[in-house]
This record gives structure tokens, C-alpha cells and sequence, in this order.
């Protein structure tokens, strides 16, 4: 069960690098940093209800870790695992409180979350408190973003629920 | 809680940060006074509207340079050595509209005086 669960986790961190890798290859939309789909949230977001909090730390770190390198960005580096590591902190403390079919609000916290953490260290690393100007912006692309991936995560988990109860929580 | 009331809860969020942002942008600054920020430090203090003759200002940061165009009223980052080149997409610096910044070789780009009169260094209220 174990072995299997490993496995798992292995194929969901190696589809969520996929998935950040061809994401970061588009260009921005916006001139703005920190507006994007999030979509490699989806497997960290399957991975806490499917598997475990453990597991989902796991991914979350690897594809931040391995995702940095893949892209080349070092500077994302810090980003990713300052927006990255306040939204999984937030993700575990109110997971409790969203049954399966409220998982995309709790991705939607997430992902505004995600985008506040990642506003706060680009305050911290170029020491200028006038980038809180994007913080608007940044709070509606994380509630569109994080409800699109929320939605995603939830529909394959109940999917995936209706054929075995065995292995939620 | 409810769906329903999440729903709500978001909802106004995505609409009190909407009309923030449009306020935002459409607050106007009468000056013209821009700050040069290369690692939080003031580079350089110009104020557009004086500008008479065109120049560059070239920084070097982390990873290369960053070219400065400054003609009258007038600022953008001309070309930069930056991985992400947002700092050249932005484009102009417009008022009332975000500043400059290259995340990666840590340069800001922004009037002095903002909708919200803050100091630009410490953002201490004046
Ligand atoms: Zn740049």
C-alpha cells in the first residue's frame, strides 16, 4: 500500500513538472508577475485528499524544486516556494473544514494565498512596499486561477470516489 | 459553511479588489516625478517634465543590464538582460499606473508621489 502510494506520487510530481515546464514556456499575458493558471496545483490539491498530507508535501516541494531548475529561473525559485509553501500551509490547516465537493473553494484561498506570499517576498527582495499596488489584481487572478484548478482537482477526485470509497479519508 | 455563502464571500472580494484596482489606475499624480530604485536605494530623482534632451541610463544588476530610455515625460526600460523581460513589456511609465519593476536585477521604476503618499523607500505614510 505503501509502495503503491510512493508511486503514485512519483507519477503525480512527474505529471505536475510537466504541466509547471509548459506552462512556464508560455509567455505572460500580463505585464504583470504572479498572474498565471497554477495548473500544477491541480496534482498537489489530488494528492492531499487522495493520498495524504505527507505525499502532497512531497510533490509540492520536488516540482517547486525541480521546476526551478527545469525552467532555468533561479529568482522563480524563491517565489514559487514563498507562495508555494504559505498555500500548503493554509491548504492543511482548513482542509477539515471542505468535504470534497467544496475542494475548489479551498483551492481558491489557496491560490490567493499562493499569490499573496509571492507578492510579499517580491516586496521583501527588491525592498520596495509599492509593489503591494498589484495586490488587487494578484487576489482576482488567484480566485479565477484557484477556482479553475480547484474545480479540475475536485472533479477527477469525486470521479475517482464513486469508484472506490476505499482510500478517501 | 455553505457553498452559497462562499460563493457570496468571493464574489464581493473579487469586487471590492476590482474597483480598488480601477482606482488605482485612475488616480492621477499631478507630478511627474520619477525614482530610479536599483536594491531599494534611490539611483537617480527626475522629475519628466524638465527632461529636454533624450538619454540612457544603464544599470547593472544580477543578471546584466537594464537600459533606461528618459526623453520628456517620458520613462521605459528600453532593453534589459533580465530572464523575464517584464520590466520591457510594461512599457511606458504611465500615471496612476503600476511602476517598472525587474524582479530579477531588483529595479524599480515609479513616481515619487503615489495615490497613497507613501515614501517610496519605506513606505512610511508622510
Ligand atoms: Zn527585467
Amino acid at each position: 500500500m505503501k509502495i503503491k502510494n510512493l508511486i503514485l506520487t512519483a507519477i503525480l510530481t512527474a505529471m505536475a513538472l510537466v504541466a509547471f515546464t509548459i506552462e512556464a514556456a508560455i509567455p505572460p499575458l500580463t505585464p504583470i508577475y504572479g498572474i498565471k493558471l497554477g495548473i500544477a496545483n491541480v496534482f498537489t490539491l489530488f494528492a492531499l485528499y487522495a493520498l495524504g498530507t505527507r505525499y502532497a508535501a512531497a510533490l509540492l516541494f520536488l516540482r517547486i524544486v525541480l521546476g526551478s531548475i527545469f525552467t532555468g529561473q533561479a529568482v522563480s525559485f524563491i517565489y514559487s516556494l514563498a507562495g508555494g509553501v504559505l498555500s500548503f500551509i493554509l491548504m492543511i490547516l482548513l482542509k477539515r473544514f471542505f468535504p470534497l465537493k467544496q475542494v475548489w473553494i479551498l483551492s481558491v484561498l489557496c491560490a490567493v494565498m499562493h499569490n499573496i506570499g509571492q507578492l510579499l517576498a517580491a516586496i521583501f527582495m527588491t525592498a520596495t512596499v509599492q509593489i503591494i499596488y498589484y495586490l488587487p489584481v494578484l487576489v482576482i487572478s488567484g480566485i479565477i486561477a484557484g477556482a479553475f484548478t480547484g474545480l479540475c482537482a475536485q472533479l477527477v477526485l469525486m470521479r475517482l470516489k464513486k469508484w472506490s470509497d476505499s482510500r478517501y479519508s | 459553511m455553505k457553498t452559497r455563502t462562499w460563493i457570496i464571500i468571493l464574489s464581493s472580494a473579487v469586487i471590492v479588489c476590482a474597483v480598488l484596482w480601477m482606482f488605482i489606475l485612475n488616480s492621477s499624480s499631478p507630478s511627474k516625478i520619477v525614482g530610479i530604485y536599483q536594491d531599494g536605494s534611490l539611483v537617480e530623482k527626475i522629475d519628466l517634465n524638465s527632461v529636454t534632451d533624450e538619454r540612457e541610463i544603464t544599470l547593472n544588476g544580477k543578471f546584466g543590464k537594464n537600459i533606461i530610455f528618459i526623453s520628456h515625460g517620458h520613462i521605459e526600460m528600453k532593453s534589459a538582460e533580465c530572464p523575464d523581460k517584464i520590466c520591457v513589456k510594461h512599457g511606458a511609465l504611465e500615471i496612476g499606473g503600476t511602476p517598472i519593476v525587474c524582479l530579477p536585477n531588483k529595479v524599480v521604476i515609479q513616481f515619487e508621489e503615489t495615490p497613497y503618499g507613501a515614501d517610496a523607500k519605506t513606505g512610511a505614510a508622510e
